[in-house]
């Protein structure tokens, strides 16, 4: 084992896997979190021969977990091909959860703590936990916390017929009471994002996944699973006059008179799946003779206070990315690749003309001038989530090791090197960006 | 239980009971009893002393409000202590107004410090400014809570009004101006209303008023179907702001359109100089609650 460094050095991004995506209560609808974390975590192990392997660690997370699953990525593990002697911890961020999984594993990694990690998300939206309602809840605690007989009979004399009904988990903000959809079409409408400027976002996002397929893009990132070898949410024939044809499906509470503009095929559907990204220091990749695609530089994560408007839901790497590249003394233009996780097209519109308003920019970043913009061909060029779906945790350790390949890819092309940027908004107004750099 | 009252009261009769009055009794013998029909209010005060907040009534109070459990005591609670010795006035006799589908129209809490659990309070009430208004006639049931060292820590006024009821003529300029909220047009919550919430809160309240627990009654009362408590939406307001303000502050709220449950509400919030504006609108743009809140 080398020494700790004295400085810290750079997290490599030595290779990933994943399932295809699959639209909820379809493919993978008899699948669990641990199934599919498992089968994810399997396919890695086989593509960089880590049987056996005791990694540093492997970090991983879902949103929506049973109460069974508290140790959902050790139960994974150990049901993997890895070394059972790995070991595990979960982390939840909502949507940001596999980012943040990523820079954990990085950071420690970075620190001469570990020397191989894998940080991963998987989220299933079929398999959802039902909970009996709170009522129903509280009358079983309170009979099992009785300590007679009798105790047991009152406390279960609170019992009602209405109390059979259970909760599914709804995709709200506990505080708002607002789905992440009903936020995002007030940011939409704050901003003036239109119908159109969507929809070209989302049919490029289809477009440019389907040729991301077909070039075998994800040929050496993806194992098929339960049928499926390619994300089924996938439309490659997606055109601007067919989505126009869509109704909307969130409405801004609120602005009564503005034109509904978030429809089903702009906003993310509801996905299963799992993501995994294999980071390692250099000499240990070097040892192994695996490749090294990326280096992780630097996070930053940021949050806002949406609960009494000050700020959008969905707007937190609005706040984060100016912070990290004023860390690392970038601007907005200075990357080869950007990739935005597309929870909304309108999300990442708004995200955009927030940085060409210096009054925002002034006011609530606090610079000089407008952020500005930078040259969108570079946005998304392998797809992004109105594409690929979104199981929530996963989205991370999708998109993670979708950029080091692309900047691998520069950088076997053209000899240089190449750095990007993600940003990935979350529940919670919460929001984690990252660069990479090849 | 409470002394006969003297012919003639110069000064507040102040009478201290042993035990808080039993609310569904009170409502009972409401419904039973012929009022007075009179147009002056019984000169009398209401005491209650030794009085505990319990942890697990506050418990069961934050789960219907949506307050953290174990946080501070919510500002709204000490009303669940007034509340009962506020029935025991309004349903004797000679008080002049019927309580059985009396609407709460206005409630002004200024709280010095949060009162904590188990610490011994004196909880004292008695009815104040009665009044005409448009349509019948309203009166004010006013709060004092005090601690052991007899400091007023909290201390409330509640305005309820009843439909068709006689009032002493030209008698409605006590009242203090209204609140005034200013809050933006986009609402920052949407609140589900669940059609059992009268229910609920008066299972921790106690106040079983027809109007929020039988449609049937509301309806004879002249709502459009069981609303929930005034109160309750206060108490839910204050907990959205919770955490964001201090522990000494007085929040005014007018109830306007009764929140019919179940129903669905637009909650509005901004931030004003030293506190919290916000109001609670239904999806017509109709207002049920206007709040300011001003720390002191």
């Amino acid at each position: 084992m080398p020494s700790a460094p004295s400085s810290p050095r750079r997290a490599a991004i030595v290779g990933a896997n994943r399932i295809p995506f699959a639209r909820s209560n379809g493919a993978y609808a008899r699948a669990s979190n641990q199934d599919m974390l498992t089968a994810a975590l399997d396919g890695l192990v086989a593509r960089f021969g880590l049987a056996g392997e005791r990694l540093g660690e492997v970090a991983s997370g879902a949103v929506l977990k049973h109460s069974r699953d508290f140790n959902l990525t050790r139960e994974a593990v150990l049901g993997s091909r890895l070394s059972a002697a790995t070991p595990t911890y979960d982390l939840q961020q909502a949507c940001g959860t596999s980012l943040q999984t990523t820079l954990q594993v990085a950071n420690k990694i970075a620190l001469g703590q570990i020397e191989s990690g894998v940080a991963s998300g998987v989220d299933t939206t079929s398999d959802a936990p039902i909970e009996v309602n709170d009522d129903l809840r509280r009358v079983l605690l309170a009979a099992n916390r009785a300590k007679s007989t009798a105790g047991v009979v009152k406390a279960l004399a609170g019992l009602r017929p209405g109390q059979i009904v259970p909760e599914i988990p709804a995709n709200k903000e506990p505080r708002t009471g607002m789905s992440m959809g009903e936020h995002a079409a007030q940011t939409a409408a704050a901003w003036g994002i239109s119908r159109t400027a969507q929809d070209e976002i989302t049919v490029a996002s289809h477009q440019h996944l389907a040729a991301a397929y077909d070039r075998g893009f994800f040929d050496d990132l993806l194992t098929p699973y339960l049928g499926l070898t390619k994300d089924n949410n996938l439309r490659a024939d997606s055109t601007l006059e067919g989505l126009a044809k869509l109704k909307p499906v969130f409405r801004p509470a609120g602005y009564p008179d503005t034109e509904a503009t978030m429809t089903a095929a702009n906003s993310t559907p509801l996905t299963d799946g799992a993501a995994t990204v294999l980071l390692a220091s250099d000499e240990w990749a070097a040892e192994r003779n695996l490749p090294v695609l990326a280096h992780f530089v630097d996070a930053e994560t940021a949050a806002v206070d949406y609960v009494h408007g000050d700020e959008g839901l969905l707007m937190a790497p609005t706040y984060a990315v100016p912070r990290l590249l004023e860390r690392n003394g970038l601007t907005l233009q200075d990357f080869d690749f950007y990739e935005f996780h597309e929870a909304f097209a309108s999300t990442i519109l708004a995200t955009f003309a927030a940085w060409e308003d210096p009054i925002f920019c002034k006011e609530r970043l606090g610079l000089d001038g407008p952020l500005g913009t930078f040259d969108k061909t570079k946005l998304n060029v392998a797809g992004s989530s109105l594409a690929t779906g979104h199981p929530f945790a996963a989205t991370g350790a999708r998109i993670v090791p979708t950029l080091a390949k692309l900047l691998h890819e520069k950088s076997q092309r053209d000899g240089t090197a190449g750095r990007g940027l993600i940003s990935i908004c979350a529940a919670g107004g919460q929001g984690v960006v990252a660069i990479l750099e090849a | 239980m409470t002394a006969q009252p003297p012919p003639v009261a110069p000064l507040a009769r102040v009478e201290t009971l042993d035990a808080a009055p039993t609310l569904g009794v009170l409502y009972g013998r409401a419904l039973l009893t012929a009022r007075s029909g009179g147009t002056t209010l019984p000169d009398r005060r209401l005491e209650l002393a030794g009085v505990r907040i319990d942890a697990d009534a506050v418990a069961d109070y934050d789960h219907v409000c949506g307050f953290s459990v174990g946080g501070v005591v919510p500002p709204t609670y000490p009303h669940m202590l007034a509340f009962p010795l506020q029935m025991r006035l309004m349903t004797d006799r000679e008080f002049p107004l019927p309580a059985p589908g009396m609407v709460h129209l206005r409630n002004v809490i200024t709280q010095v410090r949060p009162p904590e659990v188990g610490e011994p309070l004196r909880v004292a009430v008695h009815a104040d400014r009665l009044a005409a208004h448009p349509k019948g006639a309203q009166v004010d049931l006013v709060t004092a809570v005090t601690d052991v060292d007899g400091a007023e820590i909290w201390g409330s006024r509640s305005t309820y009004f009843v439909r068709g009821a006689p009032a002493p003529e030209g008698a409605d300029d006590a009242a203090s101006r209204e609140p005034e909220p200013h809050v933006g047009r986009l609402p920052h919550a949407i609140w589900t209303v669940p059609g059992d919430i009268g229910r609920r809160y008066a299972a921790v309240s106690g106040d079983v008023n027809p109007i929020h627990v039988n449609g049937l009654a509301a309806k004879a009362f002249g709502m459009p179907g069981t609303i929930a408590h005034g109160m309750w939406t206060k108490a839910r307001a204050l907990a959205a702001l919770a955490g964001r303000h201090g522990p000494a502050f007085t929040v005014d709220v007018v109830f306007k359109a009764p929140v019919r449950a179940p129903s669905k509400a637009y909650f509005h919030t901004a931030r004003a100089d030293r506190g919290w504006d916000a109001k609670l609108v239904s999806p017509k743009g109709r207002d049920h609650l206007l709040l300011t809140l001003r720390e002191a």
